[in-house]
């Protein structure tokens, strides 16, 4: 079993229960009467998830094989249940929850497992190799889409894009051609060039959008209140606890927008040492993936790493002002419950993996 | 066969943990330029997100007369602010505000339930006096702020009113020199800045940051708050006396055109404008005004005429029959029966009509005009105060004998007063045309470093000194054996002119209303002091220059003169009544007499007018009754249908 794995994501997951804790403490004061209100739940799902982590590492990853299916269309039947008027809770604008009282997971947190799990084992188990379009990669692509438009009315364009990315990663990763991504490309500028040319306003707006300061108090407001706590935190920050964006300024610090609180405390040095711990989680990884008994688990070790890895990218170009606001958590930092043990459970498949490495 | 080879999803996963780590170095790039290079700019709006301004204003500059003497000062009077998210009792806010800003309950529960980050209550809210701050502060409650703010004081009153102006209640300059230098006295405003979170509430880890505002600049004039207040006395005076529509008066300094002191009525206190009507406070009116001269303007056809040779005063003799005919008209002299056989130096005293017809028809309207505009006449003066006119004079192309004539005598020409005591100064000063002009430095308000000093300038020569000189004795005679007797101050040598104009209204002179005014200067060989005073159609009394004007500015001379420290002279022209008048007169029989005539008469008595109507039906004493100068005559009019 990788220890460094193991070290590193506990380590993650600690900064991350005390960097909710710094930021979300005027938050959950002011809304629950208890500054530890979000970071001690935080820490409850963190044991929980550790311990199916630690769980999963002694379940032979084969085994998954057998479940992909069911996962999978237990994942989309989820989904499908998510968007029933009255069943499904609407946060921030997007119909995504379900629950009861106290407890509500995300569905599209499970859906991201299995369309990993699924796409991994037909991956290898495919009579046709991903270089021919139709045979090889058309069936891959139509599950791959099904949850994504389904994420997609909910709608939830972060989560959609993880897992359109996670899949296409896989397929990525199960050698499929250049110029297939080059096509992908091409086929996504043509139809943002053919949007603009059917409504020119729509430029104006894109360009709005990926300009903060053109909306501060709209689209931009985000964006500007994270830069606003990134910015003036330059090489040290201002301390632990010291944050003072988390006052109200920024929406729901310890949600999507951690890594600004981060930056503010803790400075460039605090933020880029986070992003060198994510840096040695894919490498540990993708070292996991290379040495798997077997294509499965090449791909699925893989699949697993990259999207953590994918998450990591979208969230902190977001919170940094690269690309605009879409509504992703940071893998093992972000508050939430159905996120922290959603990726621990996938690092527990790592690990079982890396128990299984085959001796080169 | 296995359709994917391991090699080759080794090499991709090779590939994917390299575009990984590029994304990483590429983000950590994107954190340095933010945390390091827009660090300053982000902080800043950051600073000001966080900060909730309470601001402080700025003490404007005050103004002060040449000697130092406060004319305009400041009076600490604070803001009321609140931060409605901060205050905890919302009732006992309310109820306290209510109670000491004397408003009613409700006013104030709408005010702390307000919702903005920053709120101010106009106007209960604003300059507050010490009292009720000592008590909104007693009260100790969350959220309620008192900011620095300043309130005008006057500790003349309405003295200088309209040359001062008066600001509004966020301390902008309004009108007069308040928003001409609105700039120059105005300060930067301060502010504290509160930290607090994003709904308003205090962040207490934070301290509240303090910039100071700024002073603004203190100004200087060149009044002389004695003599101002000199001014302002006889014309309180003047207007109990004689009740005129409207009067003004201006004290200049001759040689250097800095104005001693400017008043006029009606007038207002700057802490109360809006009860006065704007056209009293929007006008400076010895600036605005425009209007006939009268014989003031004589000064000029004098000094022109005597400047080119054409004149001599005592050995030259003129015959005034009362009138005289140009261009088919008959112009009469102010006194039907005319002067008499004279010198050009009488002709000047009695102010004889027909004696400044033949002295502009010796000068020719060119060389006339060509005076006329030299002395400032038709042009602004430039003087720095606002709404100044330019007056009106005849084109040269339009000017034929008969406003050759009226022109030379002051009438058909419209000037300002500014424009005349200016154009007299340079008459009297040794030919120098001065610049009027009322700001004489600027000083830091704080540091009391001088920043800019108004330097007297002069426009041009207009007359060579000696001919100055001559009119000056001219003009002492005037005052000391002429018309001008009533501004005669013992020992101060004073010269000058006295002036009476009909009022113009709708293109056609009006029947009974004057403008009365008198010129004076002191000492004659040495002017320090000038005075302009005119009076828009005194009542009570004959509309006279000489007689209702002189005296005002021989009383603004004589203690004008000692207030500047001028020395007396031990010679001057004796005051004489050699040509004109016995010591004793026989009061002529008044009956019948019109108005108009009874003003024309320029009687050597006071007169005391009672009833109205056209003509005298009364008069005490009755004709003939031997009295001295200067004795009081009551006529009663009436008559009419």
């Amino acid at each position: 079993m990788d220890r460094w794995l193991v070290a590193l994501v506990c380590s993650c997951v600690v900064f991350g229960i005390v960097m909710i804790d710094s930021a979300s403490s005027v938050w959950a004061l002011d809304r629950f009467g208890d500054a530890h209100f979000f970071s001690k739940r935080q820490a409850i799902f963190a044991v929980a998830g550790i311990f199916l982590m630690l769980f999963l590492a002694n379940y032979n990853y084969w085994q998954w094989k057998k479940y992909a299916w069911f996962v999978y269309g237990g994942g989309i039947l989820l989904l499908i249940l998510v968007l029933i008027p009255g069943v499904g809770l609407v946060r921030n604008g997007s119909q995504s929850w379900l629950g009861v009282g106290p407890l509500s997971l995300q569905p599209s947190e499970f859906a991201k497992i299995g369309v990993l799990l699924l796409l991994a084992k037909n991956l290898e188990e495919s009579r046709h190799p991903v270089t021919h379009f139709r045979k090889g990669m058309a069936p891959h692509l139509f599950l791959l889409l099904i949850p994504f438009g389904i994420v997609m009315l909910q709608p939830d364009l972060g989560t959609g894009t993880v897992i359109l990315g996670t899949g296409l990663a896989l397929l990525f990763l199960a050698g499929a051609p250049y110029r297939f991504f080059a096509g992908l490309i091409f086929l996504g500028i043509a139809g943002f060039a053919a949007l603009i040319i059917s409504a020119p306003y729509r430029l104006q707006r894109i360009v709005s959008y990926l300009d903060p300061w053109e909306d501060p108090l709209g689209a931009g407001f985000q964006m500007i209140q994270s830069l606003y706590a990134i910015g003036p935190g330059a090489l040290f920050g201002f301390g632990l606890g010291e944050s003072r964006q988390k006052y109200f300024y920024l929406p729901e610090p310890q949600n999507d927008f951690i890594f600004a609180i981060v930056g503010e405390e803790l400075g460039f040095f605090g933020g880029v040492l986070l992003l060198l711990m994510f840096s040695a989680i894919v490498w540990r990884g993708i070292i996991i993936a290379l040495h798997a008994p077997d294509q499965f688990g090449q791909l699925l070790a893989g699949g697993i790493v990259l999207m953590i890895g994918i998450q990591v990218m979208i969230n902190v170009a977001v919170v940094i002002g690269l690309i605009p606001v879409t509504g992703i958590t940071l893998p093992f930092m972000s508050y939430g419950g159905s996120s922290l043990v959603l990726v621990l459970l996938s690092c527990g498949i790592l690990l079982n993996i890396s128990k299984n490495k085959k001796t080169l | 066969m296995k359709k994917i080879t391991n090699r080759m999803v080794k090499k991709r996963l090779a590939l994917a943990l390299l575009l990984f780590l590029t994304g990483i170095v590429i983000l950590s790039g994107r954190m340095f330029i933010v945390q390091f290079i827009s660090h300053d700019t982000l902080l800043k709006k950051a600073l000001s997100s966080w900060s909730r301004e309470l601001p402080m204003e700025a003490e404007r500059g005050l103004i002060y007369d040449r000697n130092g003497e406060p004319i305009v000062t400041n009076k600490l009077a604070p803001s009321l602010f609140i931060i409605p998210r901060q205050i905890e009792d919302r009732k006992a806010a309310a109820e306290m505000l209510a109670e000491v800003l004397e408003m009613p309950l409700e006013k104030a529960v709408e005010f702390v339930e307000r919702k903005g980050s920053m709120e101010k209550l106009h106007p209960e809210g604003r300059k507050l006096s010490f009292e009720q701050v000592r008590q909104i502060e007693k009260a100790e409650l969350k959220g309620i702020y008192i900011a620095d703010d300043f309130e005008r004081q006057y500790p003349n009153g309405r003295s200088l009113a309209h040359v001062l102006g008066f600001i509004g209640v966020d301390n902008q300059g309004l009108s007069g020199l308040e928003l001409m230098h609105d700039k120059m006295l105005n300060g930067e405003k301060g502010a504290i800045e509160l930290y607090t979170d994003a709904k308003g509430r205090d962040m207490e880890d934070m301290s509240a940051n303090y910039n100071q505002p700024e002073k603004g600049n203190d100004l200087y004039l060149t009044i002389d708050q004695d003599i101002q207040s000199i001014l302002e006395r006889e014309l309180t005076n003047a207007q109990i006396q004689y009740e005129p529509d409207q009067m003004l008066a201006v004290a200049m300094n001759p040689k250097t055109g800095e104005i001693l002191g400017m008043a006029s009525r009606p007038d207002f206190h700057p802490l109360t404008y809006q009860d006065a009507n704007p056209d009293i406070y929007n006008r400076i009116l010895p600036v605005w005004s425009t209007y006939e001269p009268g014989s003031t303007f004589k000064i000029i056809t004098l000094a022109a005429a005597l400047e080119e040779g054409k004149v001599d005063l005592e050995n030259e003799q003129f015959y005034d029959s009362g009138s005289v005919e140009i261009a088919g008209t008959h112009l009469h002299c102010w006194k039907r029966e005319g002067h008499g056989q004279q010198t050009f130096l009488e002709v000047v005293q009695n102010s004889c009509n027909p004696g400044f017809i033949e002295l502009g028809n010796r000068l020719g309207k060119e060389k006339l005009f060509e005076y006329i505009h030299n002395f400032g006449f038709g042009d602004k003066t430039g003087v720095d105060l606002q709404g100044e006119a330019s007056g009106i004079l005849f084109s040269l192309d339009n000017v034929g004998p008969l406003e050759l004539a009226t022109t030379a005598f002051g009438q058909g020409v419209s000037v300002t007063p500014i424009q005349q005591i200016t154009a007299v100064s340079a008459a009297i000063n040794g030919g120098h045309l001065p610049t009027p002009h009322i700001a004489k430095k600027w000083v830091n308000g704080d540091t009391g470093e001088v920043i800019k000093e108004i330097e007297p300038e002069i426009k041009r020569q207009v007359i060579s000194e000696e001919t100055s000189k001559k009119v000056r004795e001219a003009l002492e005679t005037v005052v000391a054996q002429g018309t001008g007797r009533g501004a005669y101050v013992e020992n101060y040598r004073v010269g000058g002119k006295t002036g009476t104009a009909q009022k113009v209204k709708d293109g056609r002179y009006m029947d009974d209303s004057y403008i009365v005014s008198f010129i004076g200067f002191a000492p004659s060989d040495d002017p320090e002091l000038i005075v302009y005073i005119a009076i828009d159609h005194p009542k009570n009394t004959v509309q006279f220059g000489g007689v209702v004007a002189a005296p005002i500015v021989g009383n603004i001379l004589e203690d004008g003169l000692r207030t500047l420290g001028v020395e007396p002279r031990k010679t001057q022209v004796e005051k004489s009544v050699r040509w004109l008048d016995p010591v004793t007169y026989k009061v002529p029989d008044l009956i019948g007499v019109t108005t108009k005539e009874l003003k024309d008469m320029l009687l050597p008595l006071k007169l005391e007018v009672e009833g109205t109507g056209p003509k005298v039906i009364e008069q005490s004493p009755k004709a003939n009754v031997t009295v001295n100068e200067g004795t009081t005559v009551r006529v009663m009019m009436g008559g009419g249908e």
